[in-house]
């Protein structure tokens, strides 16, 4: 018999962490911990708390109470803490008149990786980010999605055990996001651990192993998310529903009056409900008897973005 | 080598890599300089005194004898570019319409008792009127001394009383003398001594390549110490800060980057004086090199600090564009501080250029030795010793 395997110690630990601008107190008491092949999703809002608690974790900043370990220590003040770190920015933290071998190679050196190791560690990166073939054209010329990867290349040079990508994939188109994708999960299999700060909710769902919600500096929901989903709605179902665009106000009273509510999708209308197709199909009918005849009626199983709004809910309630 | 200096150097070749590949940026700040250098020689090394050619419009309406041998010799007058105009108006027109630096107007005969002579004059060219004034004298003494002796005499004739026929006699015979053989004009009054050593026309050269060095060199370095904005815009000072090194190691690379690109501006400006003024950039090479890396250093670490202070790209183009033209017009980069009124010429030496400008004057043009620049060098290198802290302190500073 295999004894079971010795869960490996947590790269990152953030427990109880405070921390306040002026009289504002933008965490608090955080807690947040991350082992070596984890991919962990930040959500929250703008104005959550996520940037400062990703600053704690840098370093950048000490927080006013509570600690947080990398690696073993505190990387506000053990420099050496944060050998292990690497920070992919929102924003192409690349120069741009430089290919991406030069940039990759720069912040290889930057990053403190020995000259003799600096080629090799150089080439990994690109490979890894598949941006081998690539790798002498300055980045200003690459598409999006490429801009993307060498902006991972570049953070991950020096074999980092933990990366924090913020929003890796805003502004590509789906081909690029699911490029990165790609990256971030072979990264999980090398036993990095994946601190995502995104928005994209569809992208921490498909990726996250765990996630994590942010709410006025509290991380109120936290775990698995087919878990918490599940936990959150029950045997619910999602329903889709695709109208004609341009509603006038009372046609949006009748939608709202039936429990409807608008997506981010222009005319497309959601809510839940446990009474799945039947439900669905009681809906469209009631729709046409309105005069709001829908093009589509879909069901689905209630997702992190079904989970987000719910949480924002109780935050208005 | 370590690591934090190959940090440095890494920060170095992105600074050059990046210049390297901005042909614009590359030709502002390699080859302009030294244009710009040439442009403002050539307009200034003429007002150092022996060059200086104003345009003067005369016109003759005594039309006598004497006066038109004045006219004519201002006509051929070397020192001047005088032309001919038919009247009083047409001069006042010229000299107003800014086509003459300044007019003469021969309203009497040389000789005749009075102020024959009307110097029309711009006051925004104030430095013309005396000139056409002193050469008119010369052209009288020179083309018309017998009108000159007849305005002597007729000057000292007060105190000697009245002429004897005799007297008079000799006088005529004199001028008519004058009138057909004129001898050259001797100035009695004045001897002319050269300080030692001193090279005709290079003062103005020497000081105009240090205004142009230092003026460059602080335009290029808070040129390249906007990256350090552009880098935190895009993220690179977030993945910086987050690393080992922290944004030390970079803002260290773009210092050495910056002092250097001062220097290789300096050697541009220098070879072209010393080729087409002679200015002996190469025979002062001991005392040149300090005061370059001097000044390098000043605008390299006073660029950085200066950005450090801004929080955004904006801010730092506002005060850069401050700083490079208040600064250079107070430490004299634009006009020559000898031309400065006491309390601006005091100011300027609150500037890094005045330091500089003088460092160099000091070197190539007076042959003064380690003492009289020593100064310069301390305070250059304090200030950019001191910007570059304010830089390494700032770039710490977690919430930037």
């Amino acid at each position: 018999m295999n004894p079971e395997p010795v869960p490996a110690a947590p790269i990152l630990v953030a427990e109880g962490v405070v921390r306040s601008y002026g009289d504002r107190r933008v965490l608090k008491g955080v807690g947040l911990s991350l082992h070596p092949g984890e991919i962990y999703a930040l959500l929250g809002h703008n104005g959550a708390g996520k940037t400062t608690l990703v600053r704690a974790i840098c370093g950048r900043l000490r927080p006013d109470a509570g600690t947080v370990l990398l690696n073993g220590a505190d990387p506000a003040r053990t420099p050496a803490a944060r050998a292990g770190l690497g920070l992919v920015p929102q924003e192409i933290a690349l120069y741009a008149n430089l290919s991406v071998r030069e940039n990759i190679e720069t912040f290889a050196t930057l990053a403190g990786v020995p000259r003799a190791k600096a080629p090799a560690a150089v080439r990994r990166a690109m490979e890894l980010t598949r941006t081998l073939d690539r790798a002498d054209a300055p980045v200003r010329t690459l598409s999006g999605g490429l801009q993307r990867r060498a902006n991972i290349a570049a953070a991950i040079v020096h074999e980092p055990t933990l990366l924090i990508l913020d929003e890796p994939t805003v502004g590509v188109d789906i081909d690029a996001r699911e490029a990165v994708d790609a990256v971030i999960r072979d990264l999980r299999g090398l036993g990095v651990a994946v601190l995502i700060v995104t928005h994209d909710l569809d992208q921490a769902g498909a990726l996250a192993d765990r996630v994590g919600f942010l709410r006025d500096g509290s991380m109120v929901l936290e775990g698995e998310p087919r878990a918490l989903v599940a936990e959150a709605f029950g045997d619910q179902m999602e329903i889709l529903v695709h109208l004609a665009e341009g509603l006038d106000m009372a046609g949006e009273i009748h939608l709202a009056a039936e429990g409807l509510e608008p997506t981010r999708r222009p005319g497309v209308w959601t809510r839940l409900d446990s009474g799945g197709y039947g439900a669905a199909g009681r809906l469209d009918a009631r729709l046409r008897q309105l005069g709001l005849a829908p093009r589509e009626i879909r069901v689905r199983q209630p997702s992190l973005a079904n989970l987000f709004s719910l949480v924002a809910e109780r935050k208005a309630a | 080598m370590s690591g934090r200096l190959a940090m440095s150097l890494a920060m170095m070749r992105v600074m050059a890599l990046e210049l390297w590949r901005d042909r614009a940026a590359l030709v502002m700040t390699f080859l302009l300089p030294p244009l710009v250098f040439l442009i403002f020689s050539s307009v200034f090394a003429g007002t150092s005194g022996d060059n200086l050619q104003p345009k003067l419009a005369v016109a003759d309406l005594a039309r006598t004898d004497a006066s038109r041998r004045v006219a004519a010799a201002l006509l051929k007058s070397p020192e001047l570019r005088a032309e001919t105009a038919p009247d009083a108006a047409a001069v006042r027109s010229r000299v107003k319409s800014g086509q003459v630096d300044a007019g003469l107007v021969i309203r009497a005969d040389p000789a005749a008792p009075g102020k024959p002579f009307l110097i029309v004059a711009d006051p925004s060219r104030a430095v013309a009127a005396p000139l056409a004034q002193a050469r008119t004298q010369q052209a009288l003494a020179a083309a018309a001394p017998d009108a000159a002796l007849r305005r002597s005499i007729d000057s000292v004739a007060p105190a000697l009383g009245e002429l004897t026929p005799v007297q008079s006699a000799r006088i005529d015979a004199a001028a008519a003398q004058l009138r057909e053989k004129p001898q050259p004009v001797k100035d009695d009054l004045f001897d002319r001594e050269d300080i030692a050593g001193a090279r005709k026309g290079g003062a103005v050269i020497a000081y105009y390549a240090g205004a142009v060095m230092i003026l460059f060199a602080l335009f290029s370095a808070m040129q390249g110490a906007l990256s350090l904005m552009e880098e935190r815009r895009a993220g690179v000072a977030d993945r910086l800060l987050a690393g080992v090194a922290g944004m030390g190691p970079v803002v260290t690379g773009k210092f050495l980057f910056l002092t250097a690109q001062a220097f290789v501006q300096a050697v541009m400006i220098f070879v072209v004086a010393q080729a087409i003024y002679g200015v002996e950039a190469l025979q002062h090479f001991v005392l040149w090199l300090p005061t370059t890396l001097a000044a390098g250093v000043c605008s390299a670490g006073l660029a950085l600090g200066l950005v450090s202070l801004c929080r955004t790209r904006d801010q730092a183009q506002m005060l850069s564009t401050f700083v490079i033209l208040v600064l250079a017009a107070i430490g004299g980069s634009m006009a020559p501080r000898f031309l400065m009124p006491a309390w601006l010429q005091s100011l300027g030496w609150l500037t890094p250029h005045a330091w500089v400008i003088d460092a160099y004057q000091a070197v190539l043009w007076r042959d003064a030795g380690i003492a009289a620049v020593y100064k310069a060098w301390i305070v250059l290198a304090a200030v950019g010793a001191a910007g570059l802290l304010v830089a390494q302190a700032l770039s710490r500073d977690p919430q930037r």
